[in-house]
């Protein structure tokens, strides 16, 4: 379902919750990325997929309080990031990233402008998970976010409880340290 | 001088490996367009959708809504 069959329902206070078959077409255009954020700012694909399914389990429950304020995607993102941060909680995850490490990366030649390459396609998703998990959750789920063209920086701005100018400026230092890691990723995946 | 046409069976190994990387390499203008490309070849494992509908499945008859009760239907 996209989200303006979910907006054709909303105004006379829809016939929530879904059909079945209705609730099939809004797993069908949203699941990928809800399982792509979970994937990426998990790091881990069971768990991944234990988050996707419950995350898609609480939409089913609480569609009926959806007020239509956001987009669908942005509120689904909302779901899953607070699912997500909570079982990184739950674990004691640490992140890997201090303050030294930014500023390494501050002065380190990167080449946050310079085009990323990859020899081997089927890399790819090990070389960004290397990547992302180096990154502080902060920078990697804007990274996450903001690459899904769905989003607006607004929209960002608001999911992760910040100003869009804000966003832009920790966009510049995501970009500028996940350059560098994907590029030391390169030698750990050959190796 | 006669010009050599045909590969030796060393240099049509070394082509063949130059063509394979040449298919398979990719450059991305920024992360965003690289993260993109990973989404689109991420496949969701379809036990999810097994394991959702079962869960529905499970899940108490919702109630009626509001407007339902209020026009009988």
């Amino acid at each position: 379902m996209s989200d303006s069959v979910v907006e054709q329902k909303r105004p006379n206070q829809p016939p929530f919750p879904l059909e079945p078959a209705e609730f099939a077409e809004l797993y069908q255009t949203h699941s990928r990325a809800v399982y792509y954020l979970a994937l990426r700012y998990l790091g881990d694909p069971q768990k991944a997929e234990d988050a996707t399914h419950d995350v898609f389990l609480k939409v089913y429950r609480k569609l009926n309080e959806f007020r239509g304020e956001s987009s669908l995607r942005t509120w689904l993102y909302r779901i899953t990031i607070n699912h997500c941060h909570n079982l990184r909680q739950s674990w004691h995850n640490r992140n890997l990233v201090t303050n030294a490490d930014e500023a390494v990366w501050e002065n380190t030649a990167a080449r946050g402008d310079s085009p990323f390459r990859v020899l081997e396609i089927k890399e790819l998703g090990e070389r960004i998970q290397k990547a992302l998990d180096g990154l502080t959750d902060e920078y990697r789920l804007l990274l996450l976010l903001v690459a899904d063209k769905e989003m607006s920086y607004n929209e960002v701005a608001t999911l992760t409880g910040q100003s869009a100018d804000a966003v832009r400026g920790k966009l510049h230092r995501a970009r500028k340290a996940f350059a560098v890691l994907f590029q030391q990723s390169e030698s750990e995946v050959k190796t | 001088m006669k010009r050599q046409t045909k590969l030796t069976s060393q240099e049509q190994e070394q082509l063949s490996e130059t063509q394979s990387q040449q298919t398979s390499a990719r450059e991305f203008a920024s992360a965003e367009e690289m993260l993109r490309e990973d989404a689109s070849q991420t496949v969701v494992p379809p036990a999810i959708a097994e394991r959702l509908s079962q869960s529905i499945q499970n899940e108490p008859r919702p109630e009626r809504s509001w407007w339902k009760r209020l026009l009988g239907s």
